[in-house]
Protein backbone atom coordinates (compact mmCIF):
# COMPACT_ATOMS: atom_id res chain seq x y z
CA UNK A 1 0.00 0.00 0.00
CA UNK A 2 2.80 2.32 0.92
CA UNK A 3 4.32 1.88 -2.54
CA UNK A 4 1.07 2.68 -4.28
CA UNK A 5 0.77 5.86 -2.29
CA UNK A 6 4.24 6.85 -3.38
CA UNK A 7 3.31 6.29 -7.02
CA UNK A 8 0.22 8.39 -6.84
CA UNK A 9 2.13 11.15 -5.08
CA UNK A 10 4.88 11.42 -7.64
CA UNK A 11 2.69 11.66 -10.75
CA UNK A 12 0.93 14.96 -9.95
CA UNK A 13 4.24 16.55 -8.94
CA UNK A 14 5.77 15.67 -12.28
CA UNK A 15 2.66 16.81 -14.17
CA UNK A 16 2.58 20.07 -12.26
CA UNK A 17 6.24 20.71 -13.03
CA UNK A 18 5.54 20.06 -16.71
CA UNK A 19 2.57 22.40 -16.87
CA UNK A 20 4.52 25.07 -14.97
CA UNK A 21 7.30 24.77 -17.51
CA UNK A 22 4.91 25.14 -20.45
CA UNK A 23 3.17 28.15 -18.88
CA UNK A 24 6.51 29.92 -18.64
CA UNK A 25 6.85 29.53 -22.40
CA UNK A 26 9.71 27.10 -21.98
CA UNK A 27 10.29 23.52 -23.05
CA UNK A 28 7.94 21.14 -21.31
CA UNK A 29 10.80 19.74 -19.27
CA UNK A 30 13.35 21.96 -17.58
CA UNK A 31 16.19 20.97 -15.30
CA UNK A 32 15.59 21.63 -11.62
CA UNK A 33 18.15 22.68 -9.01
CA UNK A 34 19.20 19.08 -8.35
CA UNK A 35 20.35 18.84 -11.97
CA UNK A 36 22.54 21.91 -11.62
CA UNK A 37 25.81 22.50 -9.84
CA UNK A 38 25.18 23.89 -6.36
CA UNK A 39 27.73 25.79 -4.35
CA UNK A 40 29.16 23.92 -1.42
CA UNK A 41 28.23 20.48 -2.77
CA UNK A 42 31.26 18.18 -2.91
CA UNK A 43 31.93 16.93 -6.42
CA UNK A 44 32.62 13.33 -7.26
CA UNK A 45 35.32 12.31 -9.70
CA UNK A 46 34.74 10.89 -13.18
CA UNK A 47 37.45 8.86 -14.91
CA UNK A 48 37.37 7.39 -18.40
CA UNK A 49 38.45 3.86 -19.32
CA UNK A 50 38.41 1.54 -22.29
CA UNK A 51 37.39 -2.14 -22.39
CA UNK A 52 38.84 -4.17 -25.25
CA UNK A 53 38.95 -7.77 -24.08
CA UNK A 54 35.38 -8.96 -23.76
CA UNK A 55 34.80 -12.70 -23.97
CA UNK A 56 31.02 -12.30 -23.96
CA UNK A 57 31.13 -9.95 -26.97
CA UNK A 58 34.35 -11.04 -28.71
CA UNK A 59 36.18 -8.38 -30.67
CA UNK A 60 34.27 -5.46 -29.17
CA UNK A 61 35.87 -2.26 -27.94
CA UNK A 62 34.11 0.39 -25.86
CA UNK A 63 34.61 3.37 -23.61
CA UNK A 64 33.33 3.44 -20.06
CA UNK A 65 33.47 5.92 -17.22
CA UNK A 66 33.44 5.54 -13.45
CA UNK A 67 31.95 8.22 -11.21
CA UNK A 68 33.12 8.06 -7.60
CA UNK A 69 31.27 10.32 -5.17
CA UNK A 70 33.29 12.54 -2.84
CA UNK A 71 31.69 10.71 0.11
CA UNK A 72 32.97 7.31 -1.06
CA UNK A 73 34.54 5.34 1.79
CA UNK A 74 36.67 2.42 0.65
CA UNK A 75 35.97 0.55 3.85
CA UNK A 76 32.24 0.35 3.14
CA UNK A 77 30.53 -1.80 0.48
CA UNK A 78 29.08 0.80 -1.88
CA UNK A 79 26.01 0.86 -4.11
CA UNK A 80 26.53 0.86 -7.87
CA UNK A 81 24.38 2.06 -10.75
CA UNK A 82 25.10 1.16 -14.39
CA UNK A 83 24.11 3.47 -17.25
CA UNK A 84 23.87 2.07 -20.78
CA UNK A 85 24.92 4.45 -23.58
CA UNK A 86 26.98 5.82 -20.70
CA UNK A 87 28.66 8.56 -22.72
CA UNK A 88 25.34 10.41 -22.93
CA UNK A 89 24.56 10.07 -19.22
CA UNK A 90 27.94 11.05 -17.82
CA UNK A 91 28.28 14.44 -19.45
CA UNK A 92 27.57 17.50 -17.29
CA UNK A 93 25.68 19.00 -20.24
CA UNK A 94 24.06 15.74 -21.38
CA UNK A 95 20.40 14.78 -21.14
CA UNK A 96 20.71 13.48 -17.57
CA UNK A 97 23.79 15.12 -15.99
CA UNK A 98 24.16 12.12 -13.71
CA UNK A 99 27.34 13.18 -11.86
CA UNK A 100 25.70 16.51 -10.91
CA UNK A 101 22.48 14.82 -9.83
CA UNK A 102 24.38 12.19 -7.82
CA UNK A 103 26.51 14.90 -6.15
CA UNK A 104 23.42 16.83 -5.09
CA UNK A 105 21.29 13.90 -3.93
CA UNK A 106 24.10 12.16 -2.06
CA UNK A 107 25.00 15.47 -0.37
CA UNK A 108 21.38 15.96 0.66
CA UNK A 109 21.12 12.40 1.93
CA UNK A 110 18.39 11.54 -0.57
CA UNK A 111 20.17 8.53 -2.03
CA UNK A 112 22.95 6.27 -0.82
CA UNK A 113 26.58 6.90 -1.71
CA UNK A 114 26.63 5.28 -5.15
CA UNK A 115 29.31 4.62 -7.73
CA UNK A 116 28.19 5.27 -11.30
CA UNK A 117 29.42 3.06 -14.16
CA UNK A 118 28.68 4.53 -17.59
CA UNK A 119 29.13 2.05 -20.43
CA UNK A 120 28.99 2.62 -24.14
CA UNK A 121 27.88 -0.14 -26.50
CA UNK A 122 30.64 -2.09 -28.21
CA UNK A 123 32.03 -1.67 -31.67
CA UNK A 124 33.93 -4.35 -33.59
CA UNK A 125 36.46 -2.52 -35.74
CA UNK A 126 37.31 -3.72 -39.24
CA UNK A 127 40.68 -5.44 -39.58
CA UNK A 128 41.55 -3.76 -42.86
CA UNK A 129 41.71 -0.08 -43.69
CA UNK A 130 38.59 1.34 -45.31
CA UNK A 131 36.32 -1.17 -43.56
CA UNK A 132 33.29 -0.13 -41.59
CA UNK A 133 33.08 -1.17 -37.95
CA UNK A 134 30.37 -3.60 -36.90
CA UNK A 135 28.21 -1.60 -34.52
CA UNK A 136 27.16 -3.87 -31.69
CA UNK A 137 24.62 -1.64 -29.95
CA UNK A 138 21.48 -3.29 -31.29
CA UNK A 139 22.89 -6.80 -30.78
CA UNK A 140 23.87 -6.05 -27.18
CA UNK A 141 20.86 -3.95 -26.19
CA UNK A 142 17.88 -5.24 -28.19
CA UNK A 143 18.58 -8.98 -27.93
CA UNK A 144 16.71 -10.86 -25.24
CA UNK A 145 18.72 -13.24 -23.10
CA UNK A 146 21.52 -12.99 -20.58
CA UNK A 147 24.52 -11.95 -22.69
CA UNK A 148 24.55 -8.31 -21.64
CA UNK A 149 23.94 -9.17 -17.98
CA UNK A 150 26.84 -11.61 -18.17
CA UNK A 151 29.06 -8.98 -19.77
CA UNK A 152 28.42 -6.68 -16.81
CA UNK A 153 28.45 -9.31 -14.07
CA UNK A 154 31.35 -11.43 -15.29
CA UNK A 155 33.53 -8.82 -16.95
CA UNK A 156 32.99 -5.14 -16.41
CA UNK A 157 31.78 -4.83 -12.81
CA UNK A 158 34.47 -7.19 -11.47
CA UNK A 159 36.98 -4.90 -13.18
CA UNK A 160 35.43 -1.87 -11.43
CA UNK A 161 35.38 -3.92 -8.24
CA UNK A 162 39.17 -4.26 -8.35
CA UNK A 163 39.42 -0.53 -7.71
CA UNK A 164 36.34 0.13 -5.61
CA UNK A 165 34.50 -1.61 -2.82
CA UNK A 166 31.20 -2.50 -4.50
CA UNK A 167 28.27 -4.01 -2.62
CA UNK A 168 27.56 -7.70 -3.17
CA UNK A 169 23.83 -7.24 -2.62
CA UNK A 170 21.20 -6.88 -5.35
CA UNK A 171 19.43 -4.15 -3.38
CA UNK A 172 22.50 -1.98 -3.91
CA UNK A 173 22.68 -2.46 -7.70
CA UNK A 174 20.66 -0.50 -10.27
CA UNK A 175 20.76 -0.23 -14.06
CA UNK A 176 19.45 2.53 -16.32
CA UNK A 177 19.20 3.19 -20.03
CA UNK A 178 17.19 4.88 -22.75
CA UNK A 179 15.61 3.56 -25.94
CA UNK A 180 17.35 0.24 -26.71
CA UNK A 181 19.46 0.87 -23.61
CA UNK A 182 16.20 1.00 -21.65
CA UNK A 183 14.98 -2.45 -22.67
CA UNK A 184 18.56 -3.63 -22.15
CA UNK A 185 18.48 -2.40 -18.54
CA UNK A 186 15.23 -4.30 -17.99
CA UNK A 187 16.61 -7.42 -19.68
CA UNK A 188 19.73 -7.41 -17.49
CA UNK A 189 17.61 -7.32 -14.32
CA UNK A 190 15.02 -9.74 -15.70
CA UNK A 191 17.76 -12.28 -16.47
CA UNK A 192 19.70 -11.67 -13.22
CA UNK A 193 17.26 -10.35 -10.61
CA UNK A 194 19.50 -11.72 -7.87
CA UNK A 195 22.11 -9.27 -9.15
CA UNK A 196 20.22 -6.14 -10.32
CA UNK A 197 17.16 -5.13 -8.31
CA UNK A 198 16.48 -1.69 -9.74
CA UNK A 199 15.71 -0.63 -13.32
CA UNK A 200 15.21 2.77 -14.91
CA UNK A 201 14.10 3.02 -18.54
CA UNK A 202 13.50 6.19 -20.53
CA UNK A 203 11.64 5.74 -23.84
CA UNK A 204 12.41 2.02 -23.63
CA UNK A 205 12.32 0.02 -26.87
CA UNK A 206 9.92 -2.69 -25.71
CA UNK A 207 9.18 -3.22 -29.39
CA UNK A 208 10.07 -5.82 -31.98
CA UNK A 209 13.59 -4.75 -32.84
CA UNK A 210 14.86 -8.15 -31.78
CA UNK A 211 11.82 -9.64 -30.09
CA UNK A 212 11.47 -7.39 -27.02
CA UNK A 213 7.77 -6.80 -27.68
CA UNK A 214 7.02 -10.08 -25.91
CA UNK A 215 7.91 -8.79 -22.44
CA UNK A 216 4.42 -7.64 -21.37
CA UNK A 217 3.04 -11.09 -22.15
CA UNK A 218 5.97 -12.85 -20.49
CA UNK A 219 5.83 -10.66 -17.36
CA UNK A 220 2.17 -11.56 -16.85
CA UNK A 221 2.87 -15.29 -16.94
CA UNK A 222 6.12 -15.38 -14.95
CA UNK A 223 6.42 -15.58 -11.19
CA UNK A 224 7.17 -12.06 -9.98
CA UNK A 225 10.84 -11.23 -9.78
CA UNK A 226 12.35 -8.95 -7.12
CA UNK A 227 12.83 -6.01 -9.48
CA UNK A 228 11.76 -2.40 -9.04
CA UNK A 229 11.11 -0.63 -12.35
CA UNK A 230 10.75 3.01 -13.39
CA UNK A 231 9.45 3.59 -16.92
CA UNK A 232 9.39 7.01 -18.59
CA UNK A 233 7.74 7.41 -22.00
CA UNK A 234 6.48 10.21 -24.26
CA UNK A 235 3.20 10.23 -26.15
CA UNK A 236 4.88 11.54 -29.31
CA UNK A 237 7.52 8.80 -29.29
CA UNK A 238 8.28 6.55 -32.26
CA UNK A 239 5.77 4.57 -34.28
CA UNK A 240 7.72 2.59 -36.88
CA UNK A 241 8.46 -0.86 -38.30
CA UNK A 242 9.52 -2.11 -34.89
CA UNK A 243 6.37 -1.00 -33.11
CA UNK A 244 4.69 1.86 -31.31
CA UNK A 245 6.78 3.03 -28.34
CA UNK A 246 4.01 4.70 -26.30
CA UNK A 247 1.73 1.66 -26.66
CA UNK A 248 4.58 -0.72 -25.88
CA UNK A 249 5.42 1.16 -22.68
CA UNK A 250 1.74 1.28 -21.72
CA UNK A 251 1.68 -2.49 -22.15
CA UNK A 252 4.80 -2.85 -20.01
CA UNK A 253 3.29 -0.71 -17.27
CA UNK A 254 0.02 -2.62 -17.37
CA UNK A 255 1.84 -5.94 -17.20
CA UNK A 256 4.01 -4.79 -14.27
CA UNK A 257 0.88 -3.63 -12.50
CA UNK A 258 -0.96 -6.87 -13.22
CA UNK A 259 1.96 -8.96 -11.94
CA UNK A 260 2.23 -6.88 -8.78
CA UNK A 261 5.55 -5.19 -9.39
CA UNK A 262 6.91 -2.18 -7.53
CA UNK A 263 6.92 0.14 -10.53
CA UNK A 264 6.35 3.70 -11.71
CA UNK A 265 5.20 4.78 -15.14
CA UNK A 266 5.32 8.38 -16.33
CA UNK A 267 3.91 9.29 -19.74
CA UNK A 268 5.06 12.71 -20.92
CA UNK A 269 4.89 14.63 -24.15
CA UNK A 270 8.42 14.30 -25.50
CA UNK A 271 9.36 12.25 -28.54
CA UNK A 272 12.30 9.90 -28.75
CA UNK A 273 14.67 11.87 -26.55
CA UNK A 274 16.25 11.67 -23.12
CA UNK A 275 15.06 15.13 -22.13
CA UNK A 276 12.03 14.26 -20.02
CA UNK A 277 13.70 11.32 -18.32
CA UNK A 278 16.79 13.43 -17.73
CA UNK A 279 14.93 16.31 -16.11
CA UNK A 280 13.07 14.03 -13.67
CA UNK A 281 16.10 11.88 -12.87
CA UNK A 282 16.45 13.36 -9.35
CA UNK A 283 12.86 12.30 -8.53
CA UNK A 284 13.40 8.92 -10.18
CA UNK A 285 16.51 8.28 -8.08
CA UNK A 286 14.80 9.31 -4.85
CA UNK A 287 12.01 6.84 -5.60
CA UNK A 288 14.39 4.11 -6.74
CA UNK A 289 16.66 4.24 -3.68
CA UNK A 290 14.00 5.30 -1.15
CA UNK A 291 14.34 2.32 1.19
CA UNK A 292 17.99 1.33 0.78
CA UNK A 293 19.67 0.90 4.20
CA UNK A 294 22.54 3.21 3.16
CA UNK A 295 20.12 5.97 2.20
CA UNK A 296 19.90 8.55 5.00
CA UNK A 297 16.41 9.48 3.78
CA UNK A 298 15.25 5.90 4.30
CA UNK A 299 15.86 5.98 8.03
CA UNK A 300 13.99 9.25 8.56
CA UNK B 1 4.46 30.55 -29.62
CA UNK B 2 7.91 30.96 -31.09
CA UNK B 3 9.23 28.54 -28.50
CA UNK B 4 6.48 26.07 -29.24
CA UNK B 5 7.38 26.25 -32.91
CA UNK B 6 11.05 25.73 -32.10
CA UNK B 7 10.12 22.75 -30.01
CA UNK B 8 8.05 21.23 -32.82
CA UNK B 9 10.92 21.76 -35.26
CA UNK B 10 13.30 20.20 -32.75
CA UNK B 11 10.98 17.26 -32.15
CA UNK B 12 10.47 16.59 -35.84
CA UNK B 13 14.24 16.82 -36.29
CA UNK B 14 14.74 14.22 -33.60
CA UNK B 15 12.13 11.97 -35.15
CA UNK B 16 13.75 12.30 -38.56
CA UNK B 17 17.17 11.54 -37.12
CA UNK B 18 15.92 8.37 -35.52
CA UNK B 19 13.97 7.36 -38.62
CA UNK B 20 17.13 7.72 -40.67
CA UNK B 21 18.45 4.67 -38.83
CA UNK B 22 15.35 2.66 -39.56
CA UNK B 23 15.08 0.93 -42.90
CA UNK B 24 11.56 -0.43 -43.29
CA UNK B 25 11.05 -2.46 -46.47
CA UNK B 26 8.50 0.14 -47.57
CA UNK B 27 11.56 2.23 -48.51
CA UNK B 28 12.66 -0.29 -51.13
CA UNK B 29 9.31 -1.43 -52.49
CA UNK B 30 7.75 0.36 -55.46
CA UNK B 31 4.00 0.76 -55.78
CA UNK B 32 2.67 -1.58 -58.47
CA UNK B 33 5.93 -3.51 -58.82
CA UNK B 34 6.05 -7.19 -57.97
CA UNK B 35 7.79 -10.35 -59.09
CA UNK B 36 7.76 -10.93 -62.86
CA UNK B 37 8.62 -14.21 -64.54
CA UNK B 38 11.86 -14.13 -66.52
CA UNK B 39 12.51 -17.76 -67.42
CA UNK B 40 10.99 -21.18 -66.72
CA UNK B 41 11.17 -24.86 -67.54
CA UNK B 42 14.28 -25.80 -65.57
CA UNK B 43 14.88 -28.48 -62.94
CA UNK B 44 16.45 -26.48 -60.10
CA UNK B 45 17.63 -22.92 -60.68
CA UNK B 46 20.39 -21.39 -58.55
CA UNK B 47 23.32 -19.00 -58.41
CA UNK B 48 22.09 -15.82 -60.13
CA UNK B 49 25.13 -13.68 -60.91
CA UNK B 50 25.48 -10.27 -62.55
CA UNK B 51 28.22 -9.28 -64.99
CA UNK B 52 29.62 -5.79 -65.63
CA UNK B 53 26.84 -5.04 -68.12
CA UNK B 54 24.06 -5.98 -65.72
CA UNK B 55 23.21 -9.27 -67.47
CA UNK B 56 22.22 -12.22 -65.32
CA UNK B 57 23.67 -15.72 -65.39
CA UNK B 58 22.04 -18.61 -63.55
CA UNK B 59 22.51 -22.36 -63.30
CA UNK B 60 20.18 -25.29 -63.62
CA UNK B 61 22.04 -27.46 -61.10
CA UNK B 62 20.87 -31.02 -61.95
CA UNK B 63 21.22 -30.32 -65.69
CA UNK B 64 24.75 -28.94 -65.21
CA UNK B 65 23.95 -25.99 -67.44
CA UNK B 66 24.51 -22.27 -67.04
CA UNK B 67 22.28 -19.77 -68.83
CA UNK B 68 22.58 -16.11 -69.57
CA UNK B 69 19.68 -13.64 -69.53
CA UNK B 70 20.43 -10.66 -71.76
CA UNK B 71 19.28 -7.14 -70.93
CA UNK B 72 16.28 -7.58 -73.22
CA UNK B 73 15.31 -10.82 -71.48
CA UNK B 74 16.66 -13.29 -74.04
CA UNK B 75 17.81 -16.55 -72.43
CA UNK B 76 20.77 -18.39 -74.01
CA UNK B 77 23.01 -21.28 -72.99
CA UNK B 78 26.41 -20.17 -71.64
CA UNK B 79 27.87 -23.51 -70.55
CA UNK B 80 26.87 -27.15 -70.57
CA UNK B 81 29.95 -28.17 -68.61
CA UNK B 82 28.81 -26.89 -65.25
CA UNK B 83 29.09 -30.25 -63.44
CA UNK B 84 26.38 -29.36 -60.93
CA UNK B 85 27.57 -25.86 -60.24
CA UNK B 86 25.33 -24.23 -57.64
CA UNK B 87 26.82 -20.85 -56.68
CA UNK B 88 28.00 -18.28 -59.21
CA UNK B 89 29.58 -14.84 -59.02
CA UNK B 90 31.56 -12.65 -61.38
CA UNK B 91 34.95 -11.50 -60.17
CA UNK B 92 36.35 -8.01 -60.65
CA UNK B 93 38.38 -9.62 -63.47
CA UNK B 94 35.15 -10.06 -65.43
CA UNK B 95 35.29 -13.85 -65.17
CA UNK B 96 32.55 -16.10 -63.86
CA UNK B 97 33.39 -18.21 -60.79
CA UNK B 98 31.34 -21.11 -59.49
CA UNK B 99 31.04 -23.91 -56.97
CA UNK B 100 30.98 -27.23 -58.76
CA UNK B 101 29.34 -29.73 -56.44
CA UNK B 102 29.76 -32.53 -58.98
CA UNK B 103 33.43 -31.72 -59.57
CA UNK B 104 34.10 -30.93 -55.91
CA UNK B 105 35.88 -27.84 -57.11
CA UNK B 106 35.82 -24.05 -57.18
CA UNK B 107 35.96 -23.19 -60.84
CA UNK B 108 36.51 -20.23 -63.12
CA UNK B 109 34.74 -20.22 -66.48
CA UNK B 110 36.35 -18.77 -69.57
CA UNK B 111 34.28 -16.76 -72.06
CA UNK B 112 33.34 -19.97 -73.90
CA UNK B 113 31.93 -21.51 -70.71
CA UNK B 114 34.78 -23.95 -70.09
CA UNK B 115 35.63 -24.34 -66.40
CA UNK B 116 39.09 -24.52 -64.84
CA UNK B 117 39.50 -25.46 -61.18
CA UNK B 118 41.08 -22.95 -58.82
CA UNK B 119 40.56 -25.26 -55.81
CA UNK B 120 39.91 -28.97 -55.90
CA UNK B 121 38.71 -31.77 -53.64
CA UNK B 122 36.30 -29.56 -51.75
CA UNK B 123 32.70 -29.81 -50.65
CA UNK B 124 31.09 -26.56 -51.67
CA UNK B 125 27.78 -24.77 -51.92
CA UNK B 126 27.92 -21.03 -52.59
CA UNK B 127 30.67 -18.44 -53.00
CA UNK B 128 31.64 -14.79 -53.07
CA UNK B 129 34.51 -13.33 -55.06
CA UNK B 130 36.00 -10.13 -53.69
CA UNK B 131 37.69 -7.48 -55.80
CA UNK B 132 41.11 -8.36 -54.36
CA UNK B 133 40.73 -11.92 -55.70
CA UNK B 134 39.87 -13.60 -52.40
CA UNK B 135 37.17 -16.23 -52.79
CA UNK B 136 35.09 -17.46 -49.86
CA UNK B 137 32.85 -20.47 -50.16
CA UNK B 138 30.52 -22.41 -47.89
CA UNK B 139 30.90 -26.13 -47.22
CA UNK B 140 27.59 -27.37 -45.86
CA UNK B 141 28.84 -30.95 -45.63
CA UNK B 142 31.36 -30.08 -42.93
CA UNK B 143 29.72 -26.91 -41.59
CA UNK B 144 32.67 -24.79 -42.68
CA UNK B 145 33.69 -21.73 -44.67
CA UNK B 146 36.83 -21.77 -46.79
CA UNK B 147 39.04 -19.16 -48.39
CA UNK B 148 40.83 -19.44 -51.72
CA UNK B 149 43.47 -16.73 -51.72
CA UNK B 150 44.43 -14.75 -54.85
CA UNK B 151 47.44 -17.13 -55.00
CA UNK B 152 44.96 -20.02 -54.95
CA UNK B 153 45.89 -21.30 -51.53
CA UNK B 154 43.01 -23.04 -49.82
CA UNK B 155 42.35 -22.66 -46.11
CA UNK B 156 39.53 -23.29 -43.66
CA UNK B 157 38.42 -19.98 -42.16
CA UNK B 158 35.28 -20.83 -40.17
CA UNK B 159 33.62 -23.90 -38.69
CA UNK B 160 30.76 -25.02 -36.49
CA UNK B 161 27.85 -23.61 -38.45
CA UNK B 162 25.07 -26.18 -38.77
CA UNK B 163 24.47 -25.69 -42.51
CA UNK B 164 26.39 -22.74 -43.98
CA UNK B 165 24.65 -21.93 -47.22
CA UNK B 166 24.42 -18.45 -48.75
CA UNK B 167 27.11 -15.88 -48.05
CA UNK B 168 27.82 -12.29 -49.00
CA UNK B 169 30.25 -9.50 -48.10
CA UNK B 170 29.37 -6.01 -46.93
CA UNK B 171 29.77 -3.31 -49.59
CA UNK B 172 33.18 -2.44 -48.09
CA UNK B 173 34.23 -6.12 -48.55
CA UNK B 174 35.73 -6.18 -45.06
CA UNK B 175 32.96 -8.18 -43.42
CA UNK B 176 31.50 -11.55 -44.43
CA UNK B 177 27.99 -12.76 -43.59
CA UNK B 178 27.05 -16.45 -43.73
CA UNK B 179 23.47 -17.76 -43.58
CA UNK B 180 22.73 -20.90 -41.58
CA UNK B 181 20.02 -22.91 -43.33
CA UNK B 182 19.43 -25.23 -40.36
CA UNK B 183 19.59 -22.48 -37.76
CA UNK B 184 18.16 -19.03 -37.29
CA UNK B 185 21.25 -16.85 -37.49
CA UNK B 186 23.26 -14.90 -39.97
CA UNK B 187 26.87 -15.17 -38.82
CA UNK B 188 29.07 -12.12 -39.24
CA UNK B 189 32.85 -12.25 -39.56
CA UNK B 190 35.52 -9.58 -39.87
CA UNK B 191 37.74 -10.34 -42.89
CA UNK B 192 41.45 -10.02 -42.12
CA UNK B 193 43.98 -9.01 -44.76
CA UNK B 194 45.22 -12.62 -45.12
CA UNK B 195 41.70 -13.88 -45.85
CA UNK B 196 41.14 -15.34 -42.40
CA UNK B 197 37.91 -14.58 -40.55
CA UNK B 198 37.61 -13.09 -37.07
CA UNK B 199 34.99 -12.25 -34.48
CA UNK B 200 32.25 -14.68 -35.48
CA UNK B 201 28.92 -13.39 -34.21
CA UNK B 202 25.24 -14.31 -34.68
CA UNK B 203 24.64 -10.67 -35.57
CA UNK B 204 21.20 -11.16 -37.12
CA UNK B 205 18.35 -13.47 -36.23
CA UNK B 206 16.00 -14.58 -38.97
CA UNK B 207 12.30 -15.03 -38.55
CA UNK B 208 11.33 -18.70 -38.55
CA UNK B 209 8.16 -20.30 -39.90
CA UNK B 210 5.72 -21.04 -37.08
CA UNK B 211 6.57 -24.33 -35.41
CA UNK B 212 9.99 -24.67 -37.05
CA UNK B 213 13.55 -24.28 -35.81
CA UNK B 214 15.19 -23.95 -39.22
CA UNK B 215 15.24 -20.82 -41.36
CA UNK B 216 15.78 -22.59 -44.66
CA UNK B 217 18.19 -19.75 -45.46
CA UNK B 218 19.99 -19.91 -48.77
CA UNK B 219 21.42 -17.31 -51.14
CA UNK B 220 22.11 -13.70 -50.19
CA UNK B 221 22.54 -10.29 -51.81
CA UNK B 222 23.60 -6.87 -50.54
CA UNK B 223 22.61 -3.40 -51.71
CA UNK B 224 24.43 -0.08 -51.93
CA UNK B 225 23.80 0.93 -48.33
CA UNK B 226 24.48 -2.50 -46.88
CA UNK B 227 21.02 -4.00 -46.51
CA UNK B 228 21.19 -7.79 -46.65
CA UNK B 229 18.70 -9.88 -48.63
CA UNK B 230 18.39 -13.50 -47.50
CA UNK B 231 16.32 -16.20 -49.19
CA UNK B 232 14.40 -18.10 -46.53
CA UNK B 233 11.37 -20.32 -46.27
CA UNK B 234 9.27 -17.27 -45.36
CA UNK B 235 10.52 -15.12 -48.22
CA UNK B 236 13.36 -12.67 -48.79
CA UNK B 237 14.23 -11.42 -45.31
CA UNK B 238 15.84 -7.98 -45.41
CA UNK B 239 18.24 -6.84 -42.66
CA UNK B 240 19.55 -3.36 -41.93
CA UNK B 241 23.16 -2.41 -41.32
CA UNK B 242 22.80 -2.97 -37.58
CA UNK B 243 21.69 -6.55 -38.17
CA UNK B 244 18.02 -5.86 -37.44
CA UNK B 245 15.24 -7.45 -39.49
CA UNK B 246 13.64 -4.78 -41.68
CA UNK B 247 10.97 -7.05 -43.09
CA UNK B 248 10.24 -9.88 -45.49
CA UNK B 249 9.47 -9.69 -49.21
CA UNK B 250 7.09 -12.43 -50.26
CA UNK B 251 8.39 -15.33 -52.32
CA UNK B 252 7.80 -15.22 -56.09
CA UNK B 253 6.06 -18.61 -55.94
CA UNK B 254 5.17 -21.27 -53.38
CA UNK B 255 8.35 -23.23 -53.98
CA UNK B 256 11.89 -23.32 -52.69
CA UNK B 257 13.62 -19.94 -53.04
CA UNK B 258 17.31 -20.60 -53.61
CA UNK B 259 19.06 -17.31 -54.31
CA UNK B 260 18.89 -13.61 -55.20
CA UNK B 261 21.13 -11.04 -56.83
CA UNK B 262 20.81 -7.50 -58.13
CA UNK B 263 21.04 -6.96 -61.87
CA UNK B 264 20.04 -4.84 -64.84
CA UNK B 265 21.86 -1.81 -66.22
CA UNK B 266 20.87 0.24 -63.20
CA UNK B 267 21.36 -2.70 -60.80
CA UNK B 268 17.89 -2.02 -59.43
CA UNK B 269 16.25 -5.37 -60.20
CA UNK B 270 16.38 -8.19 -57.66
CA UNK B 271 16.62 -11.48 -59.55
CA UNK B 272 15.46 -14.63 -57.79
CA UNK B 273 15.93 -18.30 -58.60
CA UNK B 274 13.16 -20.59 -57.41
CA UNK B 275 12.93 -24.24 -58.38
CA UNK B 276 11.92 -24.31 -62.08
CA UNK B 277 11.81 -20.54 -62.63
CA UNK B 278 13.71 -17.25 -62.53
CA UNK B 279 11.95 -14.06 -61.48
CA UNK B 280 12.84 -10.43 -60.96
CA UNK B 281 11.33 -7.39 -59.30
CA UNK B 282 12.23 -3.73 -59.43
CA UNK B 283 13.26 -2.19 -56.14
CA UNK B 284 13.88 1.34 -55.00
CA UNK B 285 17.54 0.59 -54.28
CA UNK B 286 20.57 -0.62 -56.19
CA UNK B 287 22.86 -3.57 -55.74
CA UNK B 288 26.62 -3.51 -55.92
CA UNK B 289 29.46 -5.33 -57.62
CA UNK B 290 32.66 -5.76 -55.66
CA UNK B 291 35.19 -3.43 -57.20
CA UNK B 292 38.49 -2.07 -55.94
Amino acid sequence: MKLLNRSTLLMPVILLLSIAGLACGQSAYEYGPNSQRQEGVPQGKVSQYRWENSNVFPGTERDYWIYVPAQYDASKPTCVMVFNDGGGYVRDNGHSRVPIVFDNLIHQGKMPVTIGVFVNPGVIPAEQSGGKPRRNRSFEYDSLGDLYARFLIEELLPEVGKQYNLTDKAEGRAICGLSSGGICAFTAAWERPQYFSKVVSYIGSFTNIRGGHVYPAVIRKTEKKPIRVFLQEGNTDLDNLFGNWPLANEQMAAALKYAGYDYQFVMGTEGHSGRHGGTILPEILEWLWRDHPNNPAASK
Amino acid sequence: MKNMLAMIVMLSGLTLASQAQDLPISQIMIEGESWELIAEGYQFTEGPAVNAEGEIYFTDVPASKIYKVSLDGEVSLFSDQANKTAGLMFGADGMLYGTSIGGKAIVKFDKQGTPTAIAEGVDCNDLVVLADGNVFFTDHVNGKVWNVSPKRELKEVAAEIAFPNGLIAWPDQKQLVVADMRGKHLWNFVIAADGSLKHKQPYSTMQLPVGKTESGADGMAVDQIGRLYVCTELGVQVFDTQGRLSGTLSKPQQAFLSNVTFGGTEMNYLYATSQDKVFRRKLNTTGIRYTK
